[in-house]
C-alpha cells in the first residue's frame, strides 16, 4: 500500500464506528504512524472531519416534531396468511384440518383441488391484497434473487426492461399447492407496490403460453401473465392496464 | 412489545438523525419534517412486513431516502435550483436552530457538493451507520460507497477551505 492509497483509506476513517475493524484501514493506520508525513496529513484530516461531523450532528430537530411524529400513529390492520401463525391461525388450521379429513373420509372420490392457472392467479393475487409477509426486504434486486435461489424457488426469472430500473422492496416464497412460487414486490413510487410472482411452466400447464401478457382483473389490483422460456410470470399492481403495460415494454 | 411501543422506540431512538438526515437532502427544515413524519408513518402502516426486526434501522433510512428520490423525481416540492441562482430562497432556520449557524454552514456546504455524494456523506457523518448499511440504504455497491464517500470528503474540504472567512455567510438567519 503507498501513501496515496493509505491516504484514500484513511479519509473514511471513522473511530469507534463499525466498519474499522477492515483489515485495509488497520494496514493504512499502521502506515500513518510509521510515515511522518502521512501522519501529519492524518492528524490534520482528524480534525476537520471532527469538525465537519461535529457541526452537522447538532443540527436539532424542531420542537414537537416528535410529538407530531408519536399522534400520527395508526396501527396497521395487518392479515399475515402465511408463515406467521398466531394462536387463532392454529386453531383455525386444526379446524379445517379435521373438516378436512372428514370431508376426505366422505368425499373421497370427488375431484381435486383446482389447480388451474386462473386459480392459481386468483389465489396468489388476493392473498397479496389480503395482506402479506416479505421474507426479505431490501431495494437490491440481484439480493432478492440471490435470496429466492437459495431457498430453491425460482430465481432465474427475466424482469422486463422498466422492472429492473425500480427499487425492490422486498421478496418472498410463496406455497401454492405445495409447490414453491416466488413473489418479487418492487416500489413503482408513490407507495405503489407491484408484485411479480413467477411459477415454474410445468406447475401450470394451462397458464398463458405466449409472452404477450394478458390482462385481468382481480380485485383492487390488475394482472398481467405471460410465459417465457419455462416460467409463468403474473405482475399485479393497483392500476389499470396502461399502468402495468408501462412496466412491461 | 407491542406494535405501538415498538413503534415509540424507533420514533425515540432514530427520529433526530432521520431529520439530519432528512434536512441533508431536502435542505430546508419543512421539507425535513415532512419527510421524517412520512418515514414513520411508512413503518406504522408497512413496518410488520420486515421479519428482521434488526434492520428496522436501514429500513428507516431507506425508506425515507427513496421518498425524497421520489418527491424529487416527481418535481413536486424539490425543483432543483442552483443555490446561488436562488441565495435570497436559502432555507430559514427557525428560531430553535439559529444558534447553530456553523451547522448551517456546513450543511449548505454539504448541499452544494455533487448529488451523487450527498447522500452518502450524510450517512457517513451521522456514524450510525456501517458502510455496508449506507450501501443498502441508497441501493449502490460497497465499492461505489466508499468511493463516493472519499470523492465527497475531497469535494467538501476543497468547499469548505476555499471560502474565504471575512466573506459574510448568507441565507442562513
Amino acid at each position: 500500500m503507498n501513501s496515496r492509497q493509505a491516504r484514500e483509506i484513511l479519509m473514511r476513517y471513522r473511530p469507534g464506528v463499525a466498519d474499522d475493524s477492515d483489515p485495509e484501514l488497520a494496514q493504512a493506520l499502521e502506515q500513518a504512524a510509521r510515515d511522518p508525513e502521512l501522519g501529519r496529513w492524518f492528524e490534520h484530516h482528524r480534525a476537520f472531519q471532527n469538525a465537519v461531523r461535529d457541526r452537522f450532528t447538532q443540527l436539532s430537530p424542531p420542537a414537537g416534531l416528535k410529538d407530531k411524529i408519536l399522534a400520527q400513529y395508526r396501527p396497521a390492520e395487518v392479515v399475515v396468511w402465511w408463515q406467521r401463525p398466531d394462536f387463532r391461525t392454529l386453531a383455525a388450521a386444526a379446524a379445517a384440518a379435521i373438516v378436512l379429513l372428514v370431508g376426505l373420509a366422505v368425499f373421497r372420490d370427488r375431484p381435486r383441488e383446482d389447480q388451474s392457472f386462473l386459480a392459481f392467479r386468483n389465489r396468489i393475487v388476493r392473498n397479496a391484497q389480503r395482506g402479506y409477509a416479505m421474507d426479505i426486504t431490501t431495494t437490491n434486486l440481484d439480493e432478492i434473487r440471490r435470496y429466492l435461489a437459495a431457498h430453491e424457488a425460482s430465481a432465474d426469472y427475466v424482469l422486463p426492461g422498466p422492472l429492473q430500473q425500480l427499487p425492490g422492496d422486498g421478496g418472498a416464497v410463496v406455497r401454492w399447492q405445495n409447490r414453491k412460487v416466488s413473489m418479487v414486490c418492487f416500489d413503482s413510487g408513490n407507495h405503489n407496490d407491484l408484485y411479480l410472482f413467477v411459477a415454474r411452466r410445468s406447475d401450470l400447464p394451462d397458464a398463458p403460453a405466449a409472452p404477450e401478457p394478458e390482462f385481468s382483473r382481480i380485485g383492487k389490483l390488475t394482472t398481467a401473465s405471460w410465459s417465457t422460456g419455462d416460467k409463468v410470470y403474473v405482475l399485479a399492481g393497483k392500476g389499470d392496464e396502461q399502468f402495468l403495460r408501462r412496466y412491461l415494454r | 412489545m407491542t406494535a405501538q411501543q415498538e413503534f415509540e422506540l424507533l420514533v425515540s431512538r432514530y427520529y433526530s438523525t432521520l431529520y439530519q438526515f432528512a434536512f441533508s437532502l431536502a435542505r430546508n427544515e419543512g421539507d425535513a419534517c415532512d419527510l421524517t413524519q412520512q418515514t414513520f408513518y411508512a413503518w406504522a402502516r408497512k413496518g410488520h412486513q420486515l421479519r428482521d426486526r434488526s434492520k428496522a434501522k436501514t429500513w428507516l433510512f431507506t425508506t425515507l431516502y427513496r421518498e425524497f428520490l421520489e418527491r424529487k423525481r416527481r418535481q413536486l416540492r424539490f425543483p432543483h435550483f442552483e443555490l446561488s441562482a436562488v441565495d435570497p430562497d436559502l432555507p430559514r432556520i427557525s428560531p430553535a436552530t439559529v444558534n447553530e449557524l456553523d451547522s448551517a454552514e456546513v450543511l449548505r456546504s454539504l448541499a452544494q457538493l455533487d448529488e451523487t455524494f450527498q447522500a452518502p456523506l450524510a450517512l457517513f457523518y451521522l456514524e450510525d451507520h456501517s458502510y455496508k448499511e449506507i450501501a443498502d440504504i441508497l441501493g449502490i455497491p460497497l465499492g461505489t460507497v466508499k468511493s463516493r464517500i472519499s470523492r465527497g470528503i475531497t469535494q467538501l474540504h476543497e468547499m469548505l477551505t476555499r471560502d474565504n472567512p471575512n466573506t459574510p455567510k448568507k441565507g442562513t438567519a
